[in-house]
């Protein structure tokens, strides 16, 4: 069941460019799609959840022609959004059965083993009579997760999932997507690097509508070797390398300002070769040293 | 300033949003048809000026209601934005006082509303400006009106409007809850403050309760105010709506101050935004439950960190998408559906308060004259528990509003929750959704309709009613009822989906109501062209629902083909996903057709089509269909066309004589007859107008030459000339043949005349001589619009000529035959009754003459005859409806032996009460010698002893055979007072005579509850009465009183001699003349003692209102065994002129006082020790009497000769004991 994105594109009425000209192929297991806030994730999420629809372009899953059978494709389709409310007075246990009836299990005894067996996945069974008014962040996002899964879906379609989650509860998500990845497509997209280091077998990295790279996340890094320096500096030395060099990241770690520079030669001095991370492919593919902007006419 | 700056930006922000523009213009153009078209009920069609101060005060106080449906967003949004978008947050953490906040927002809230309000005024003034109207309608322009309105009306209105909305609002943190609000000051303004004011008998609380001056302002201008006033007079705010406006400014401003004390700037967890009215208590345990919870989860969580909660795979279930997993989602979503509904404010508001509210209208209104009404399920269900939607003339108003909210609130609870993604993204059609949602609303609105039908079986238990008629009950409401409401719930369905926005599908849902009621206003008349408008059904014992249930269901059926397609594009346009767009939702409609849903519209255009079809072949082709424009512009043909032979002289009617066959089951009749008519002025008649009766088939013939005949069919009018004139004392025969076959049914419905059982035909029926002045427009703009001579509407006394005659009499045989177990009524002595041929006849005579409309019925009645010397008296009645044969016989006999004594000779053999298949309550004489008895006054269920509600009225109906049937009023001021008062007060004295002065005592209180008759003040003494208060309470109690000064005997030898008068010289009641006030003024000033002149003079000529009250009374033994009992009473005297200014004067005749013993068992006074009269003065004054025994009660104007005021001025007299 792979999912094709062909050419697709969205213009907001205020002239925002959303969705420009992408094309993804996306085979079953974990997609990561990294980006920047405003880059046309959240857009492009949407639209593979028959929420919008775009400009131009075709998105296939499977044989399925997403935007001629969007009903056909919910059928198959799990989706967490970013941004979402529930509904305060019911309790988690009746508005996950009532979803699983939307879901299409019509069947009682069946639909309550479900019901129970995602409650406990997401480890909300020993609160699931709460009214759901009364969740804290974390455990809303835990249920729009069993909403999700609900009907073990062939595509589900994750948007900034971990924001938002502590770090235990973020482990906890990350592996129960992981384990899903093995039969599914799972789109996840998000702007927090290790989510997609840690899972992803596949990404992509958009900005402004635009696919800059895609690729595997190991072999982008791979591609990267050799070409990321490391240096710790002091701030006033900042602004003199930036200027000599292209820096690509500056982090503070342990209090002292590190940065991260391209370059295919070495730098110079105070400078040693760093393992090129995700975070740094994200980097350079963003200010143009890899990717489709490296490609682009300057 | 931190206020300044939350009002500015506050103003700013919604001035920017649609709503309060469409809010201003809704009042406007509002406004503008409202001052345009005259909506201003008066007691006569009168000719107010549109910018006269009567009418725009009454626009602003309408609007005001309008007002509080369209604007309520305003209110909401600015006390409940914060939360709602989650700003709360930030905003609340921000150096902001809590006076500050919460001031600016109301401030500004308050300014838009007003602002909103202005579109009223504005609305009024271009009501003026804007040409198209009558120079003369226009007054001129005086800013001080708009002001004073805007001012003592709208501000206040306003005030209190918003700060009620905004507390609401901010308590439960949703904008939409202010609409809540707005119902329930809606509910508070014009149902529960109209029934407190007027059925439940206290008018000053009831001028209290109502927030938005309806009652308080509106309902007493319209009857306090004189006519002359409401020409001129300036509104200022004195009297009861200065109460009101600062009793509810004064809640308005409690209400301030509980929101500032109870609003914290804290942060809201959504549980707790709605779980406001759970209160705390479930807030608490729910809250240690999260903490338990929070204590073991915790430890389990740590211990799977590694994978989720549980590693084994989840198990998989079979998923369908047939129709029986639809079907199951379906009813999912209703159950949800409804309850979220219930479970909401305006969902408990509808099952908890309105119940209450109806089950105390019920409890109160089963009483009529203070006599309990038998609970006959036909009847409550007729007058109580249901409510026509188009037609809101009561608190079932409410229940259509709450459907349109209800149906908004459905729509948008996903998108309110945030969870419209989740909703979208499942596998499910949208029918599914929108069919679950309309099913919730449905399963709301059943369970409203279970509460109504649970509270008329509460209550005839409770009065031991025991033929509950659960068929009845259940078809009337959860059929015919139920059905209006859904037809008005898929209309709030569809706007709602097409117009994807909150505010704005709620505003258009409102307006699109409020237009649906108002439609034939704007133009809109046929029924066809009127969503969810049908002609009304009806049910009375008798008829049952006669021929009304065939064009209810024909034009049902049209209209729920009409909702369903409706629903079938709300289908297609349901909202999912995030494309707003109107071509991207086009687009996902048009992806949406499929076979199913163009199978369903073709279903509902077929049976559109085909119903609208025979709809209009009933209302356009068998019928003939005119609207409004189209009948005034044939009344006014009419006039201008024969209006000059308006005086001609024609040949009166000397004997009538019918043959009817009924047809009662086939719905029809035939009658043949013929009128002797006979010329009985002093000149030869040339010409013969004669007018046929609308729908049925006339033929007819006279028995003289005729040399030409002018028709004008379409005016119903022709004119047939004589070869040769017919000379004076000279007969000729008219001879006719009509065919009432009223097949079908019209725009307002079947024609119900002749119904299986329960026909009711009248001489309306038969042709009729000369021009009839009642067919002339009678509205002042309407006469103007055709160009007619601007119309005096009624002449003052002294303008009737005296010699103008009454109507004719005559002879009048009938023989009818109708089906065999039926029983047929004509006026006459029944000479002999047969069968023959499987039908059944019978045959009257009147060899008396008779008048007036002569009318046959034919029902499945049974009789109950008796005599009273040779006059037949019977009663005719549905064989179960046995309760008040023996009080109509009895009072019959009573009224006929008193007033054949007092008056005049009861002239006929026959007294024929008929109870007619209407659901009304109450009698009416329309003929001579019959009193038709409408179904309503035969649900009495009275006591053995007293007042029995039955014989009173038929003492009164019986008494219009001398009033109104001997002595015909001219068509003037005064004319009720000929009629009714007299009516009322001949009635009095039989009471009075067959009862007791106590009984009658007790009567003339009920008489004095403000209901059915409000105090009107039209500032015209009695001898000019045109309103109802004045003929049916003032003068009776004027009469009576005159007659208790100046003799019994006095009074009436008036009347008889008045009666006397008119009768005309020929025998037999012809010739007779018309009487005015005038006559019977003059009659009373020769009957009554000098003494006694300026008493007459006050009553009559004047208008005098005297006000006694007993302030306290003692008594103390005295030695000779007799008590003493002293009095402290105040007395006062007004007159008032006609514009309403009020003047003291002294009081010169003598009041009487009254002193009473203890009350027996059942009774509520006891021997009367003491009645004399005293001389009192203005002010306060003591009195002292002495009398034989112990007194227990007394007071000034004890049967209320003098002093009209409810209630009763008999107090407790209390123990004084002087000091030995």
């Amino acid at each position: 069941m792979t999912l094709r994105i062909e050419h697709v594109s969205k213009t907001y009425a205020n002239g925002v460019h959303a969705v420009r000209n992408v094309s993804l192929r996306i085979e079953p297991g974990m997609f990561g799609l990294l980006g920047p806030n405003g880059a046309g994730k959240s857009t492009l999420m949407r639209i593979l959840a028959t929420l919008q629809s775009p400009d131009s372009g075709s998105v296939q899953l499977g044989d399925l022609d997403l935007l001629r059978n969007p009903d056909a494709v919910r059928q198959r389709l799990g989706y967490l959004p970013q941004d979402f409310g529930v509904y305060p007075q019911v309790s988690a246990e009746a508005l996950l059965d009532h979803f699983a009836v939307l879901e299409g299990m019509s069947a009682r005894g069946e639909r309550r083993d479900v019901v129970e067996a995602l409650l406990r996945r997401v480890n909300l069974w020993d609160v699931r009579k709460q009214k759901l008014g009364g969740y804290s962040g974390g455990m809303r996002q835990r249920f729009g997760v069993a909403v999700a899964l609900l009907g073990n879906p062939e595509l589900l379609i994750v948007d900034e999932p971990t924001a938002g989650l502590d770090p235990a509860e973020r482990v906890r998500f990350l592996n129960l997507l992981a384990e899903l990845g093995e039969r599914s497509v799972i789109l996840l997209s998000t702007h927090i690097v290790e989510d997609v280091s840690e899972l992803c077998t596949q990404m992509a990295i958009i900005d402004h509508g635009e696919i800059l790279l895609e690729d595997a996340p190991l072999t982008a890094m791979q591609q990267l070797r050799g070409r990321i320096w490391r240096r710790v500096v002091q701030r006033s030395e900042l602004t003199a390398i930036e200027q000599g060099q292209q820096v690509i990241s500056t982090k503070l770690f342990g209090g002292r300002l590190v940065v991260h520079v391209h370059s295919h030669e070495h730098p110079g001095a105070g400078f040693e070769p760093a393992e090129p991370d995700l975070e740094d492919v994200y980097f350079c593919t963003m200010a143009g040293h890899m990717g489709a902007r490296a490609l682009a006419p300057a | 300033m931190k206020t300044w700056q939350t009002f500015r930006f506050e103003l700013a922000y919604q001035l920017r949003r649609p709503w309060p523009w469409l809010g201003f213009a809704s009042l406007f153009v509002f406004t503008f048809f409202f001052s345009r078209e005259g909506v201003v009920p008066v007691t006569l069609t009168a000719d107010f000026s549109v910018n006269a101060p009567f009418v725009v005060t009454a626009a602003t106080v309408i609007t005001s209601l309008l007002w509080l449906l369209v604007a309520a967003p305003i209110a909401g949004e600015a006390a409940a934005r914060d939360v709602q978008t989650r700003m709360d947050q930030l905003l609340f953490t921000s150096p902001v006082v809590k006076a500050e906040h919460l001031a600016g927002r109301w401030l500004a809230a308050l300014l838009l509303n007003a602002l909103v309000l202005l579109g009223a005024q504005a609305g009024s003034v271009a009501a003026v400006l804007i040409p198209g109207l009558a120079p003369e309608l226009v007054a001129p322009l005086r800013l001080g009106t708009y002001t004073a309105a805007f001012a003592y009306v709208a501000l206040p209105n306003a005030v209190v409007g918003t700060t009620v909305q905004f507390a609401v609002a901010l308590r439960s943190g949703r904008p939409m809850t202010s609409w809540f609000a707005s119902f329930v000051l809606l509910f508070l303004a014009v149902p529960v403050s109209g029934f407190v004011a007027m059925p439940l008998g206290f008018p000053t609380v009831g001028r209290l309760t109502d927030p938005m001056g309806f009652i308080a302002i509106w309902n007493s201008v319209l009857l306090e105010w004189t006519i002359a006033e409401k020409y001129t007079r300036s509104f200022t705010l004195e009297g009861a709506a200065l109460y009101n406006r600062l009793v509810w400014i004064g809640i308005a401003g409690a209400v301030w101050g509980l929101m500032y004390t109870r609003f914290r700037f804290a942060y809201r967890t959504p549980y707790q935004a709605i779980g406001w009215w759970l209160g705390r208590k479930r807030l608490r345990s729910t809250e240690e439950r999260r903490a338990n919870a929070a204590q073991s989860a915790p430890a389990g969580a740590r211990a799977t960190s590694s994978i989720g909660g549980g590693s084994a795979p989840t198990p998989a279930a079979a998923r369908s998408f047939d129709a029986r997993t639809r079907w199951l989602q379906l009813r999912r979503i209703a159950s949800m559906s409804s309850v979220s509904l219930l479970r909401s404010p305006a969902g408990l508001f509808l099952l908890t308060v309105f119940p209450a509210f109806l089950l105390l209208v019920v409890t109160v209104q089963l009483r009529v004259l203070d006599v309990s009404i038998l609970p006959r399920t036909g009847y409550l269900l007729s007058k109580y528990l249901t409510g026509a939607t188009l037609k809101p003339e009561n608190f079932w108003l409410l229940v259509p509003l709450l459907i349109l909210y209800f149906a908004g609130e459905l729509l948008w609870r996903e998108r309110d929750a945030r969870m419209a993604d989740a909703h979208d993204t499942v596998p499910v059609p949208p029918w599914v959704p929108l069919a679950g949602k309309f099913v919730g609303l449905a399963l709301v609105i059943l369970l409203v309709l279970a509460t109504t039908m649970t509270i008329g079986l509460f209550t005839q238990i409770r009065l031991g009613y025991a033929r509950h008629e659960l068929g009845l009950f259940t078809f009337v409401l959860f059929g015919l009822q139920f059905l209006d409401y859904l037809l008005l719930a898929a209309l709030a369905f569809a706007v709602h989906t097409m117009v994807n926005q909150k505010y704005g599908g709620h505003l258009l849902a409102v307006l699109s109501y409020v237009f649906l009621l108002l439609a034939p206003r704007f133009g809109v008349e046929h029924p066809l062209l009127r969503y969810a408008s049908s002609p009304p059904w009806s049910y009375t014992d008798l008829r049952g629902f006669g021929a009304s249930l065939g064009p209810w269901s024909w034009f049902h059926l049209y209209w729920s083909a009409w909702a369903l397609m409706l629903l079938v594009g709300a289908t297609l346009l349901w909202p999912r996903g995030r494309e707003t767009a109107i071509r991207a939702r086009l687009q996902q409609a048009r992806a949406r057709l499929h076979r199913g849903a163009l199978g369903l519209t073709a279903l509902g255009g077929v049976a559109m089509a085909g119903s609208g079809a025979f709809i209009f072949y009933n209302t356009n082709v068998l019928h003939v269909y005119r609207n409004s424009d189209a009948q005034v512009a044939l009344a006014a043909e009419y006039e201008r066309r024969f209006g000059a032979h308006a005086n001609e002289v024609q040949p009166s009617i000397v004997s009538t004589r019918l043959e009817a066959d009924l047809e009662p089951s086939a719905r029809r009749a035939t009658v043949r007859g013929s009128y002797q008519l006979r010329n009985r002025h002093q000149e030869p008649i040339r010409e013969l107008h004669i007018e046929r009766a609308a729908g049925v088939r006339t033929t007819l013939q006279l028995s003289r030459a005729v040399q030409r005949i002018d028709s004008a069919p379409a005016l119903g009018h022709e004119v047939q000339v004589l070869a040769k004139p017919l000379a004076p004392g000279d007969t000729l025969t008219l001879s006719f043949e009509v065919l009432a076959a009223p097949g079908g049914f019209r725009h307002t419905g079947a024609v119900n005349a002749i119904a299986a059982n329960g026909t009711h035909i009248t001489s309306a029926l038969l042709p009729s001589l000369g021009y009839q002045p009642l067919r002339e427009l009678m509205s002042p703009d309407d006469r103007r619009a055709a160009g007619l001579p601007r119309k005096v509407t009624l002449p003052t006394p002294d303008d009737v000529h005296p010699s103008m005659l009454a109507g004719d009499a005559g002879r009048f045989e009938a023989i009818v035959s109708t089906d065999i177990d039926q029983v047929v009524v004509a006026p006459g002595v029944l000479q002999r009754s047969w069968t023959d041929r499987g039908r059944r006849w019978f045959h009257y005579v009147s060899e008396e003459p008779i008048g007036g409309l002569h009318q046959i019925f034919s029902a499945r009645y049974a009789t109950a005859k008796s005599r009273w010397r040779d006059v037949e008296i019977s009663v005719f009645h549905h064989p179960a409806h046995t309760q008040q044969v023996d009080r109509l016989t009895a009072s019959a006999r009573a009224t006929l032996e008193y007033f054949s004594t007092q008056f005049a000779p009861y002239p006929y053999r026959f007294l024929q009460f008929v109870e007619q298949p209407a659901p009304g309550m109450g009698m009416g004489v329309d003929g001579s010698g019959v009193v038709t008895v409408l179904e309503g006054a035969t649900l009495f269920n009275a006591p053995a002893r007293g007042i029995d509600g039955s014989f009173e009225i038929a003492a009164h109906e019986v008494a219009h055979q001398w009033w109104g049937g001997m002595l015909t009023p001219a068509f003037a001021e005064g004319a009720i007072l000929l009629s009714e008062s007299l009516a009322w007060y001949s009635a009095m004295r039989v009471i009075r005579q067959e009862k007791g002065q106590e009984a009658l005592r007790q009567f003339m209180q009920t008489m004095r509850n403000p209901s059915p008759w409000p105090p009107i003040r039209t500032g015209l003494p009695l001898l000019r009465a045109i309103d109802p208060y004045a003929g049916y309470r003032r003068g009776p109690f004027a009469f009576y009183a005159l007659s208790e000064y100046a003799g019994e005997t006095a009074v009436n030898t008036a009347l008889q001699r008045l009666i006397a008068q008119h009768r005309g010289a020929a025998a037999g009641g012809s010739m007779r003349t018309l009487a005015t006030t005038r006559a019977l003024y003059r009659e009373l000033q020769t009957s009554v003692p000098d003494s006694l002149r300026s008493l007459l003079h006050d009553l009559f000529e004047t208008t005098t209102f005297w006000h006694f009250d007993t302030k306290a009374a003692s008594a103390r033994p005295l030695a000779s065994g007799q008590w003493e009992v002293t009095f402290d009473v105040s007395a006062r005297k007004v007159r008032v002129d006609t514009s309403g200014k009020e003047t003291e004067v002294p009081i010169r005749e003598w009041v009487e006082l009254a002193v009473f013993a203890a009350a027996g068992p059942g009774e509520v006074l006891g021997t009367r020790l003491y009645l004399g009269r005293h001389q009192l003065r203005a002010g306060t004054q003591r009195v002292t009497v002495v009398v034989n025994g112990k007194p227990a009660r007394g007071g000034v104007d004890p049967y209320n000769l003098l002093d009209w005021e409810e209630g009763d001025n008999i107090e407790a007299i209390g123990d004084k004991r002087s000091p030995d």
